[in-house]
């Protein structure tokens, strides 16, 4: 699996090593930059192709600074980091927000959030969409269960399992098997490998 | 608006742009001048109630003219049919894939996401292959074999034969929903997939995908209105009038 790179706008050193140590508890995440002043900034966004940016807002609040921001924005993923939990940024298209004062769980929890790599127990959310039952019953269409043995599976009716294949059809716009089966992985109600080929087609 | 037969050519185009691919399909090129489209569909030998009736009924949903199309030769319309598999197979799903491949190469981050969609397109085009393939190795012949018989005075047993093991009701039934697939695709990419990091790339891609899907739709709509319907009534028409009992 490809890493996600981060790079680090922050002038303090203490808070700096804090971020590293905080990157390197998420798995497949890579630490490639740290910019510690406004030279290095514009330094650094000229040749960047880093997922992600922890910046600083102090760099976000320098004029100066305020077309390589931009510039940035458009190629990275930005995550601002303030003191100030009223913060709200709005002037910068950013994915999400660092509070210095967050205890490290809930700073984990953030950046896992944004980056998308929910992974770190295994676990997986359920998707806001549909609910948990449904979610049992989508991973199944994925891993290429027919209604009948889903509704083995699961202990419920054959006609039950068609009725919340219909509303999870509703609710995600998704008609087709290979079309939840991917909506599933993305959402990581499965593993890519537990599907083995993706078309599961003979399962209508 | 109505298309009709005094109109510039080149304002159909202007009104509508996707006419492009409708117009590629008759073999009708582009500098035409002030030229009306009676006079460039003269032309290019192209029969301009029919042009016409295709080309509106691809602009304008609502317009479909079943009965007018049902008049036209069966071999007509099979022909038309024909050149829009073409455009599928030789320019729209190749300009799709490169899309694709060109997002799996720039979007690293979610690498596997975009592998899946790859894979996700990739059975698509097999599905759409075969669902092409079908209609011009089966149902096509079919449908010529019919209308032959239907204007001959004494058919060939052969077609009666062939009535035996087909018509076109199997067709219809076994005429799978192209489309779908599509627009899970297209859901996907909009609703769920996470943000992608080269949004225009993402942007083009849902153009295309956007584009086939209406042109599917209206290449479904002439199979089920037109052609199927069509065929069904000079089934129903031989075996009255060539079979006893």
């Amino acid at each position: 699996m490809t890493k996600v790179t981060f790079a680090i706008c922050e002038k303090s050193f203490l808070i700096r090593k804090g971020l590293v140590s905080v990157i390197d508890k998420i798995p497949d995440t890579q630490l490639v930059q740290q910019i510690e002043n406004e030279e290095e900034f514009l330094a650094f966004t000229n040749n960047s192709e880093i997922d992600y940016v922890i910046i600083n807002k102090t760099f976000l609040k320098n004029i100066a600074l305020k077309e390589a921001i931009k510039q940035l924005s458009e190629n990275s993923g930005i995550i601002v980091l303030t003191d100030n939990s009223s913060d709200k940024f709005t002037e910068i298209i950013h994915r999400g927000i660092i509070y210095l004062n967050d205890s490290q769980s809930i700073i984990l929890k953030n950046i896992k959030e944004i980056t998308g790599s929910n992974t770190v127990n295994g676990k997986s959310g359920i998707p806001e969409e549909i609910s948990k039952r449904e979610a049992d019953i989508l991973k199944n269409i994925a891993l290429g269960y027919s209604n009948k043995e889903i509704a083995e599976k699961l202990f419920i009716s054959t006609h039950t399992v068609v009725t919340h294949r219909k509303n999870i059809t509703r609710k995600l716009g998704i008609k087709t098997v290979p079309g939840l089966t991917i909506y599933a992985i993305i959402n990581k109600l499965i593993d890519i490998n537990e599907t083995g080929k993706l078309n599961p087609d003979t399962h209508k | 608006m109505i298309i009709t037969k005094n109109i510039k050519m080149a304002d159909v185009i202007h009104m509508n742009y996707f006419t492009l691919s409708v117009l590629n399909r008759f073999g009708i090129e582009l500098g035409f001048g002030d030229k009306s489209v009676q006079d460039v569909c003269k032309e290019y030998n192209v029969d301009s109630d029919f042009f016409l009736e295709i080309v509106n009924a691809f602009v304008n949903k609502d317009y479909f003219p079943k009965k007018n199309l049902q008049n036209f030769p069966v071999k007509l319309i099979t022909d038309y049919l024909q050149k829009t598999h073409d455009f599928y197979h030789k320019l729209k799903v190749p300009e799709i894939e490169q899309l694709i491949e060109d997002m799996v190469e720039s979007c690293y981050a979610q690498k596997d996401n975009m592998v899946l969609l790859k894979k996700f397109f990739n059975d698509y085009k097999k599905e759409l292959a075969n669902h092409t393939q079908r209609e011009e190795d089966v149902v096509f012949p079919y449908t010529i074999a019919i209308e032959k018989a239907f204007n001959s005075e004494k058919p060939d047993d052969s077609v009666f034969v062939l009535m035996e093991t087909y018509s076109i009701d199997i067709f219809k039934n076994e005429h799978d929903n192209i489309e779908e697939k599509l627009f899970d695709l297209k859901n996907i990419i909009i609703k769920y997939l996470p943000r992608p990091k080269d949004h225009k790339l993402c942007n083009k891609l849902l153009h295309q995908l956007f584009n086939l899907e209406q042109d599917l739709n209206d290449h479904s709509r002439i199979e089920e209105k037109v052609l199927v319907p069509k065929i069904r009534e000079m089934e129903k028409s031989i075996i009255k009038r060539f079979t006893k009992g």
